[in-house]
């Protein structure tokens, strides 16, 4: 059945959908929305098993090493599937670890280099446009047409930042959306539930909406007696990200049609004036700690809220923290728009596989891609509880180790959460438009810029952007980004 | 046919010699010169040429293919206030953290002038935050500038209640801990530099000083002072230069937050070049900026070109 109906999640049949309807990007059809993919041999289930066949064909005989370069840290999701691999094919396999943070730029350093350092890489899907663009990436569109088994993007829950203009450059291997945390004793509290109930009118449960959320964590704010609010973040790097969600929950996107910001209108400046006011009830260290540090604060046990991905879990779920057991889930809130509530998920991280253009044995390296992504080896990989790679596929939700590692309370919110999730600003030039964004709300956050202030600066400072990376060819890939939104959500935002 | 003599070689044959000399003086100073080429003028050349283009690796096209787009960086560096934000910010670091290390370091020199039992253990504890590596220092001043770091602690036995400030998130105070940190790092440098000047005046005019009754800080500001001024202007240049460049405890501590508040020129130039990549932009401003140290280095140079 396809995701269409199951959920109301984009695929690429609404994207054909969406496409036909517009004559102007009729030209941008990919290849892989006609891909023969009945003509594949290869099922879902054994989709490894003839990659690593075919990958050994390939290599007949000689000796071939991939070098993957893969950013510190997600050695143990990569290592036990590569080991398989060699172990199957032959082939050997190095690794060439870079910092987490940088492994964009060392990918895109590689367009100028070309040194050949590496055969496949593990960027964070965000950066995959500027990337694509460099010419560094292979479009393995001509390899998915001959190698993918049908059916086999359609398992993966989020699957819009593999592709770019249409074409297809990496599949995804994380699933990185957006979930909330909630401290369960207090949401369960009789006295905190009937003290929240008379005073607001509604019950304190797992919040819908961000009104709802903020509400709630004034309502526990108790720094005399020890207690915050939430442990959302606020510093700079994640400070865009949650206003993207409040943003998207007013029921706009961020760009027209015609790529004029639409950030700075009345919805995107009360969504900062409204993340501005929920920043008076975190604790001291939201604006100065970054990603490790936030685990340990609301592990701490004395925060309500927090913010975060599969790994906050992981670490939330381990025995380093006091919340293990103790904790409530939610996707990210949303907002009321035209009396209805709209919900917008949101995949802001992620890591994909990707193939080197400078690589010798592009083909090979697909296959790898291919191999490491099946249901099967992806879920070997995930089961790494000190990796980066959270569940993607259907697979991984009925692994009886990744259940373990997550608890099913979570990942049933987390499953919900990637079905639905609207992508991040996947457009040539994204991180210089984010880091417009995150400095100018950081001006606001710090109280140097008023929120509409903040807010007109970001969007003059992206017409600048826009008009630099060209306008029409940004034009070419928000048309194709617009279409690749959830249906549901699609069709709430303007 | 010549024979050469036994007082030296015939005329005619020096004069053969001497026709080689420039030639050979070429051959001698040519890896240098050559040296001097690779990693001096070719970048440089490259770098004017970027700054007239806006190429970044995400355009598929090699460097020197780029298309000239002439002053339009120029153009707009001179609206982008973060640009101009982060020179201004700079300059303004240099201007309080160079006085106040030579205030400091004038001080200390003053103190270690004489000799004192453990002078010489004292002069090594004080350079040894020189030592350290600048990400260490900063990683330090982190910590003791954290939310819940010894500062606020400290601040909390004093005042008597818990005291929680975000010296790092806050618009105005962030700037501190950083200059804080590079104050710390670097006055043991000038500390060294003037104390070397100080033992190496001539004493004469000193002792003179002495036997007429003038007073220490009369001596001081009247004759040391003076007399120092090239040695402190070397200080000055040398450590001006070093802070323009000021990042690693930017970088550590602040990363340029919040808000661009702490965003100085180096960690503007690295997220442009090395996070975002805008290499023609980003050479522009380089070429600018260079302007602008040259300027300052001139006028602290003075004092070294009126002294010969």
């Amino acid at each position: 059945m396809s995701k269409i109906v199951e959920g109301g999640r984009s695929t690429r049949r609404n994207f054909l959908q969406g496409a036909t309807a517009t004559a102007g990007l009729l030209s941008l059809v990919p290849s892989f929305v006609m891909r023969p993919r009945a003509a594949q041999a290869a099922t879902l289930a054994d989709v490894h098993i003839e990659a690593a066949k075919a990958a050994k064909e390939l290599a007949a005989g000689r000796s071939v090493t991939l070098t993957i370069m893969q950013p510190s840290g997600s050695l143990g999701n990569v290592k036990p599937v590569a080991d398989r691999f060699t172990a199957e094919t032959g082939i050997a396999v190095n690794y060439l670890e870079v910092p987490l943070g940088e492994i964009n730029q060392k990918v895109l350093l590689e367009a100028v280099s070309k040194t050949g350092a590496f055969d496949i890489a593990l960027p964070a899907t965000f950066g995959i446009p500027d990337l694509a663009e460099s010419g560094i990436l292979v479009n393995m569109d001509q390899y998915a047409i001959k190698y993918e088994p049908a059916g086999f993007q359609d398992d993966a829950l989020y699957s819009i930042g593999d592709y770019y203009k249409g074409s297809f450059y990496g599949y995804q291997t994380d699933g990185d959306t957006y979930v909330m945390f909630y401290n369960k004793d207090w949401l369960d509290n009789v006295d905190e539930k009937k003290g929240f109930a008379d005073k607001h009118g509604y019950d304190l449960k797992v919040p819908d909406t961000w009104e709802e959320l903020d509400a709630m964590m004034a309502w526990f704010h108790r720094p005399d007696k020890g207690m915050y609010g939430g442990a959302l973040f606020r510093t700079q790097y994640f400070l865009a990200w949650e206003w993207w969600g409040r943003f998207h929950a007013k029921g706009f996107y961020p760009l027209d049609d015609d790529l004029n910001p639409q950030i700075n209108n009345a919805g995107g400046v009360a969504a900062l004036e409204e993340m501005l006011a929920a920043s008076k009830h975190l604790y001291p260290g939201a604006r100065t700690n970054g990603l490790f540090e936030n685990f340990e604060a609301f592990g701490a046990g004395d925060k309500f809220a927090d913010i975060g991905w599969g790994g906050t879990q992981k670490f939330l779920n381990s025995d380093k923290s006091k919340l293990k057991g103790r904790m409530a889930f939610g996707s990210m809130p949303g907002g009321m728009v035209d009396g209805k509530l709209l919900k917008t998920p949101y995949f802001n991280w992620g890591w994909n596989y990707v193939v080197s253009s400078i690589s010798k044995e592009p083909e090979i390296a697909y296959l790898f891609t291919l191999y490491a992504c099946s249901p099967a080896m992806s879920t070997i990989a995930v089961r790494d509880p000190d990796g980066y790679f959270d569940p993607f596929r259907g697979a991984h939700y009925e692994d009886a180790e990744i259940i373990k590692t997550y608890s099913p309370e979570f990942l049933a919110v987390h499953r919900e959460s990637m079905r639905g999730s609207i992508p991040d600003l996947y457009l040539k030039g994204q991180g210089e438009y984010f880091d417009e964004l995150r400095v100018n709300l950081g001006a606001a956050d710090a109280g140097t810029k008023s929120a509409k202030a903040a807010l007109d600066d970001t969007a003059k400072a992206w017409e600048r952007i826009t008009r630099r990376m060209g306008n029409r060819s940004q034009k070419v890939q928000w048309a194709f980004l617009k279409s690749s939104y959830p249906a549901d959500i699609r069709s709430r935002l303007s | 046919m010549t024979t050469q003599g036994v007082d030296g070689p015939h005329p005619s044959q020096e004069q053969g010699w001497s026709r080689y000399l420039p030639r050979f003086n070429i051959l001698l100073v040519l890896p240098a010169q050559l040296t001097m080429m690779v990693v001096v003028v070719v970048p440089t050349l490259i770098i004017l040429w970027l700054a007239i283009t806006d190429w970044q690796p995400t355009q598929a096209i090699a460097w020197f293919k780029a298309e000239p787009i002439w002053f339009w960086n120029f153009y707009d560096l001179w609206y982008d206030s973060r640009f101009t934000n982060a020179v201004l910010r700079t300059l303004f670091v240099v201007a309080v953290c160079v006085s106040i290390e030579l205030g400091l370091a004038l001080g200390l020199a003053l103190l270690f002038l004489d000799e004192w039992p453990w002078r010489r253990v004292a002069v090594s504890v004080i350079i040894l935050p020189m030592m350290i590596i600048p990400v260490d220092a900063a990683n330090a001043f982190f910590m003791l500038f954290n939310e819940r770091g010894p500062i606020n602690h400290l601040v909390s036995l004093v005042i008597g209640s818990p005291y929680e400030f975000s010296w790092l998130s806050h618009p105005t105070w962030a700037m501190a801990p950083i200059m804080l940190a590079e104050i710390w790092q670097w006055t043991p440098l000038m500390f060294l530099l003037v104390l070397t000047g100080l033992m190496n005046l001539p004493q004469n005019q000193v002792r003179a000083a002495i036997v007429l009754g003038a007073s220490p800080a009369r001596i001081f500001f009247k004759i040391m002072l003076p007399l120092l001024l090239p040695v402190i202007s070397i200080a000055l240049l040398i450590r001006s230069i070093e802070t323009f460049k000021i990042f690693d405890p930017v970088y550590i501590l602040t990363r340029g937050q919040p808000g661009g508040a702490t965003e100085t020129i180096s960690m503007f130039m690295y997220n442009g070049a090395f996070v975002y990549f805008r290499m023609g932009y980003i050479a522009a401003a380089a070429l600018l900026v260079l302007v602008v140290v040259i300027s300052i280095c001139l006028v602290l140079a003075r004092p070294m070109t009126r002294h010969g």
